[in-house]
């Protein structure tokens, strides 16, 4: 997508006379983390070694107080050999605070459940990333299930957990079940001011990997995304290239975004995050798992309360 | 003479009703269905859309009665429905609170007031009037009956709260940024453009190589003849849209943008 955004960018500053550069992030920005993604070469208590996604052999240090996830906490020291991690680090990237190993977040419409003890299901999560099958183990049902009580088709479902060779194990709930059906999300407040110039939601975090953010309300035709363009919070049309500056409200860190994907399964959630404050209803933007940890987020709690305008 | 007021009254809201509820029913929007499905709200949630249907239904059965059928049952019927509306408007007031009447569709999202019962006690006054002395169609139109029908249409327009809410809709429009527009659209704009007809020579093809929208603006990239490009951006809003362009790269200087409106 990256040379066509690009482009775009450039056409519609030279036809509207804009700035081709969008406005990049500031000192008010605050300051972004380190993240880094790869696989595990070698851990023990004080070290790790990883190889990134650019082929890169890393080496960090494991602080005292750093903690790792993999369906639940760990000590960084157990994680197996070969395990997909994210990591949260300071001191220009070589010092970890914190790792997700094997996380995915499985956001969908549930479209069937079969299964007793480990439920299996299957979820369609939108036009562009198809469907998957995830299974609901049954140690973690019950905390999934309190949250999720109507796991029936046309329901929507959010989950985050670990990949397990290539099952999905949904292990905690990501927010609360929508009482309505996918096929039925609220129709957006007024606008009775105009539009605001910024705009204050949640932002949550997937699986896709191009930094930058899903964003709901894009146009169909242009997107070939046949459910764009639904959304419960009202959210201005913007385009895929288009740069959004997102502010995580709670960590007070920000930085400019460009819409790399249709959020098509985000705008259908309304939702508020609780993470620092109670943020106004939807979701506003999608951020790759990698932005979402920069900015501050905390992959196991799956939201931050975010201010978004355009870049 | 006043049953002959109040019977196009009772037709009109009728079918009024009856439409709204038809494309309330048509939308597959929720649960902003609170306000809108009025009493529908109590039923369970599988049957909410067929209740919707079956009233609407009634309300046109009931139009038909008062119009065609030459006995009273059709007019004892109209009373019943509005009395049983009434009642469960006061129902849904005491156990619903936060639920509209749902009378005209999702115009009706209002939560049900007194203004609301009112009007639907007025609607089964005026019912029974027409069932006591009516007959069927519509009357002929005297000076006396055209009073009585002002004076009721005063009545029931001051004690609608749906007045306030299409006024609050028609002024507070949602803005260009946030509306669906087609592209076919912007693109009739476009080429009915002043500005298209100067450019038009210009380009390789009439088809858009690339075409997208960013907030009120839609953007057309077309491939020029002399190896540049030509990108088109159209405004969203208005009868006389600004139509903006630039060519870029190939042989041919970046031009500045141009901000010309479509009238020229």
């Amino acid at each position: 997508m990256g040379i066509p955004a690009k482009r775009r960018r450039a056409l519609a500053a030279a036809v509207l006379g804009r700035e081709l550069e969008p406005p990049r992030a500031n000192a008010e920005s605050g300051v972004l983390l380190d993240a880094v993604s790869g696989t595990i070469l070698d851990v023990s208590p004080h070290l790790i070694i990883i190889e990134d996604d650019e082929g890169h052999e890393e080496r960090l240090v494991i602080a005292h107080w750093a903690k790792a996830w993999r369906g639940g906490f760990v000590a960084p020291a157990d994680l197996p050999v070969g395990a997909r991690v994210i990591i949260r680090a300071l001191r220009q990237g070589k010092v970890v605070d914190r790792i997700w190993a094997d996380v995915t977040r499985m956001t969908g419409i549930i479209l069937s459940v079969s299964g007793r003890d480990d439920i299996a299901v299957v979820l369609d999560c939108g036009p562009h990333r198809g469907r998957r099958s995830v299974v609901i183990p049954y140690r973690s049902s019950g905390r999934v299930r309190v949250r999720y009580p109507r796991l029936e088709p046309g329901f929507l479902f959010d989950a985050i957990g670990t990949v397990e060779g290539t099952t999905a194990l949904a292990q905690i709930p990501a927010t609360s079940q929508p009482a309505y059906r996918a096929a039925h999300v609220p129709d957006p407040p007024a606008a009775y001011g105009g539009v605001q110039s910024k705009i204050s939601g949640t932002a949550v975090w997937s699986d896709h990997i191009e930094a930058g953010v899903a964003y709901p309300m894009l146009e169909q035709s242009d997107t070939g995304c046949a459910d764009a363009g639904v959304s419960c919070a009202a959210l201005p049309y913007l385009a895929l290239g288009s740069s959004v500056h997102v502010r995580n409200v709670c960590a007070d860190r920000a930085t400019v975004l460009p819409v790399v994907a249709c959020g098509c399964m985000a705008g259908r959630f309304c939702d508020r995050c609780v993470e620092c404050g109670t943020s106004p209803r939807g979701r506003v933007v999608e951020l790759s798992a990698m932005s979402y940890v920069e900015l501050g987020g905390d992959l196991t709690n799956g939201c931050f309360n975010v201010r978004v305008g355009l870049g | 003479m006043v049953a002959a007021a109040a019977q196009p009254i009772l037709v009109f809201m009728l079918v009024i009703g009856g439409v709204a509820k038809l494309v309330t029913a048509g939308r597959d929007s929720e649960p902003g269905a609170f306000g809108r499905l009025g009493p529908a709200v109590l039923a369970p949630e599988s049957w909410r859309k067929n209740a919707l249907i079956c009233c609407a239904i009634g309300e046109f059965g009931l139009v038909a009665g008062l119009l065609l059928v030459d006995h009273p049952a059709p007019r004892w019927m109209t009373v019943a429905f509005f009395t049983v509306a009434t009642y469960v408007l006061y129902d849904l007031r005491r156990r619903r609170p936060d639920a509209g009447c749902g009378c005209f569709g999702d115009v009706s999202a209002t939560p049900v007031g007194l203004r609301a019962i009112s009007r639907t006690l007025v609607l089964t006054g005026m019912a029974v009037i027409v069932a006591l002395d009516g007959s069927p169609g519509l009357p002929a139109p005297d000076w006396q009956v055209l009073a009585w029908l002002a004076g009721f249409t005063v009545v029931l327009l001051a004690l609608s709260p749906e007045i306030e809410e299409t006024y609050a809709r028609l002024k507070y429009r949602a803005p260009c940024e946030l509306r669906p527009f087609a592209p076919e659209r912007a693109a009739a704009r476009l080429r009915s453009s002043a500005v298209w007809r100067n450019h038009v020579h210009l380009l390789g093809s009439e088809l858009p190589s690339d075409s997208w929208r960013e907030l009120c603006w839609r953007f057309f990239v077309f491939e020029a003849l002399n190896g540049a490009e030509v990108v088109f951006a159209v405004y969203l809003s208005g009868r006389r849209p600004p139509v903006r362009v630039a060519v870029v790269g190939g042989h041919t200087p970046i031009q500045q943008s141009i901000p010309v409106s479509a009238s020229l």
